[in-house]
C-alpha cells in the first residue's frame, strides 16, 4: 500500500503543477480515475454485471481477471444468457468465442465488449475530451461509492457517471447519459470480489488451452483522401481512412474513422448518383446514432455514439480535399 | 441408450465429466455428431437458434423426398400432367413427412423471426425518452425545394445494414495493436478477412 500512496502523493503533486497551467480538472478526480485503472489491471477480481441499453434486454456478464506470477494479465468476459459469448484476453492476445462464427483472435491490448475499455485502463487519455468531477459518495450494490461524472468538454458527446468502490476503486456502476441527462445504457455490478490469488478458471481452463489463430492484417497502400472534415469534436482525431469500391452500383465508398479513445464515430461517403439509397434518415439503435444525408452530391453517413446534433455537424462538414 | 450416450447427454447438460470422457468424445466420429446433434436440439428447445443456422433443414426435407423413388416413379408416365401427377402421390405418400417437415421449417423460421426482432425494429421511433430530432426516424432536413428521391425501403434497409455492420466490425478492429492514425489504411481495408458471417459481406469488394 505504501508505494501506491507515493504513487497519489507525486500525482497529487503534479496535478497541482498542471493546475497552474489552467489545464487541469479536478485533482481528486485524478486520483481516483488513477486508482480506478491500477485496480483494474493489476487486482485478482470476479465480477458479474448487468449491461442495459434501450431496446434490448439486460445482459449479465461475468468478468474475471487474473495476473499470471509472470505478470501476465488474464482476462475473461462471459455473456451469461443465451447459447455463451466468450471472450478471453491473455496478454495482448483477445480470443473470441461465439456460438454463430469460428472463433478467432486479435492482437489487442483489451477487449472489445460492453465495458468501456478506455476509460477503466487509461481514464488520463481522456483528459482533452472531457471534464472529470468527483461528484460526492453513495451507496451501490452494498458498498461505499465514489461518483465521478464526466462530461465532454464541448458537449459534443454523451457523459458517463461512474461509481468507484471506495476502498478497491473498481467501478460498480457505469451510466452513459444524454446530453439532458437522461440516462441511456447502464452497468450495474451486482457482484464484486477481489483475492489473493487468481481464479482457478484461468489455471485449470485458460492456461492448457489452445486459442485461435491470431487474425494477421496484410499491409495495404494509403489511398489518397478525397475529403475530410472540417468539424472534429475537441479531442477527436481521425484514426483511420480507407476507399473501398462497391459492387452493386461500382461506385467509392471513403470511409473515416473519428475516435478520442471512448467514443468511435464511423463517416462513409459515398458519391449520390441517383442509384443509391438517399433519403435522409435519422436513426438511433440502441445508443448508436445513424445519421443518413445528402450533402450536395455526397451521401454522408455518420455512424456512432453520439446526439444527433453532432451527427449532423460533422456531416454538413465535410469540404473536398484540394 | 448405452452409457456413452447417457455420459454424452450429462455432458451437453453440464455435467463434468473426466478427461478420458472428452478424448473419447473428440476421437470419436459418431460421438462427436451426436453431440453436434444435442446442442442443436438443446439450442432450439430453448430459442437460442442463432440468427443463420449452418444447417440446412429444407436440403435434408429435399433430399428425403427425392429418395422415395418407389413411389413417384410409376406415376410419371409420359401422359400424365407433369405437375398434377406428381403432387398428388407425392402428397398422399409422404405426407406424414412433409407434415413433420414443414412444422420443423415453420418452428426454424419462427425462431429465426423471433431472434431477428431487434433487426426489424430499427426504423421504428426510438424510446420516448428521445426527445425533438432524436425521438426516431424523421426527415433531416426541411427545406421543401429539395427533390426527394424515390428510394425503395429494401434498398435502404440493405444500405443500412451494410454500414451497421461495417461499423461495428470498424469499431471492433480499432483496438487492434497496430493500429495507428498512420497505418489506418491497412486496419481498414484488412477487415474483410475477418471471419464475419455477416449477410452483407458479399455486398463488400474482397
Amino acid at each position: 500500500m505504501r508505494h501506491v500512496n507515493v504513487a497519489l502523493l507525486c500525482l497529487l503533486f503534479a496535478v497541482q503543477v498542471h493546475a497552474q497551467s489552467g489545464l487541469v480538472q479536478d485533482p481528486n478526480a485524478q486520483i481516483w480515475l488513477t486508482k480506478m485503472a491500477q485496480a483494474k489491471q493489476q487486482l485478482n477480481y470476479k465480477v458479474t454485471f448487468v449491461m442495459s441499453r434501450p431496446g434490448a434486454d439486460p445482459q449479465p456478464y461475468l468478468w474475471r481477471h487474473a495476473i499470471t506470477e509472470d505478470g501476465i494479465e488474464m482476462e475473461q468476459l462471459d455473456q451469461l444468457n443465451g447459447p455463451g459469448k466468450e471472450v478471453i484476453r491473455i496478454g495482448n492476445t483477445v480470443s473470441y468465442f461465439d456460438s454463430h462464427r469460428p472463433p478467432y483472435s486479435l492482437q489487442s491490448s483489451h477487449i472489445s465488449g460492453p465495458l468501456p475499455s478506455i476509460l477503466l485502463t487509461d481514464p488520463l487519455s481522456l483528459m482533452p475530451a472531457y471534464e472529470f468531477v468527483v461528484v460526492g459518495k453513495s451507496r451501490i450494490s452494498g458498498r461505499v461509492a465514489q461518483q465521478i461524472r464526466m462530461v465532454s468538454k464541448d458537449k459534443t458527446r454523451f457523459g458517463y457517471n461512474l461509481w468507484l468502490d471506495q476502498n478497491i476503486g473498481l467501478p460498480l456502476k457505469i451510466s452513459v447519459v444524454d446530453l439532458n441527462g437522461q440516462k441511456m445504457e447502464q452497468i450495474q455490478v451486482t457482484e464484486l470480489e477481489v483475492t489473493p490469488s487468481p481464479d482457478p478458471y484461468f489455471a485449470n481452463y485458460v492456461v492448457s488451452a489452445t486459442m485461435p489463430d491470431v487474425v494477421q492484417f496484410a499491409p495495404q497502400p494509403k489511398e489518397k483522401q478525397n475529403w475530410k472534415l472540417d468539424f472534429v469534436p475537441i479531442g477527436m482525431e481521425q484514426v483511420k481512412h480507407s476507399v473501398r469500391l462497391l459492387q452493386n452500383n461500382g461506385g467509392k465508398l471513403e470511409y473515416m474513422m473519428l475516435s478520442d479513445g471512448l467514443v468511435d464515430i464511423s463517416v462513409y461517403l459515398q458519391r449520390a448518383n441517383g442509384q443509391v439509397a438517399e433519403s435522409d434518415i435519422v436513426a438511433r439503435i440502441g445508443s448508436d446514432i445513424y445519421y443518413s444525408r445528402t450533402q450536395g452530391n455526397v451521401l454522408v453517413t455518420v455512424i456512432g455514439k453520439i446526439p444527433a446534433n453532432t451527427a449532423n455537424a460533422i456531416a454538413t462538414s465535410i469540404s473536398a480535399v484540394q | 441408450m448405452t452409457p456413452k450416450h447417457e455420459n454424452l447427454s450429462a455432458f451437453v447438460d453440464g455435467e463434468g465429466q473426466d478427461e478420458n470422457f472428452v478424448k473419447t468424445l473428440v476421437n470419436d466420429a459418431e460421438l462427436s455428431a451426436r453431440w453436434h446433434r444435442y446442442h442443436i436440439i438443446r439450442q432450439s428447445l430453448r430459442k437460442e437458434m442463432p440468427e443463420q443456422a449452418d444447417f440446412d433443414i429444407s436440403g435434408s426435407v429435399m433430399a428425403a423426398l427425392q429418395s422415395e423413388p418407389a413411389i413417384l416413379a410409376p406415376k410419371r408416365t409420359w401422359k400424365d400432367l407433369p405437375v398434377i401427377s406428381n403432387v398428388i402421390p407425392l402428397v398422399r405418400s409422404s405426407g406424414q413427412l412433409a407434415i413433420a417437415a414443414s412444422v420443423a421449417v415453420a418452428v426454424i423460421f419462427g425462431f429465426q423471426q423471433v431472434n431477428n426482432q431487434p433487426e426489424t425494429q430499427i426504423f421504428n421511433p426510438a424510446p420516448a425518452s428521445f426527445t425533438g430530432i432524436q425521438g426516431g426516424l424523421s426527415p433531416v432536413s426541411l427545406e421543401q425545394t429539395r427533390v426527394m428521391p424515390n428510394v425503395s425501403v429494401e434498398e435502404q434497409q440493405r444500405r443500412f445494414n451494410m454500414l451497421m455492420n461495417d461499423h461495428m466490425n470498424q469499431v471492433m478492429l480499432k483496438n487492434t495493436l497496430s493500429s495507428t492514425p498512420e497505418k489506418a489504411a491497412v486496419e481498414s481495408s484488412a477487415q474483410e478477412r475477418q471471419p464475419d458471417v455477416s449477410q452483407e459481406r458479399e455486398n463488400l469488394p474482397e
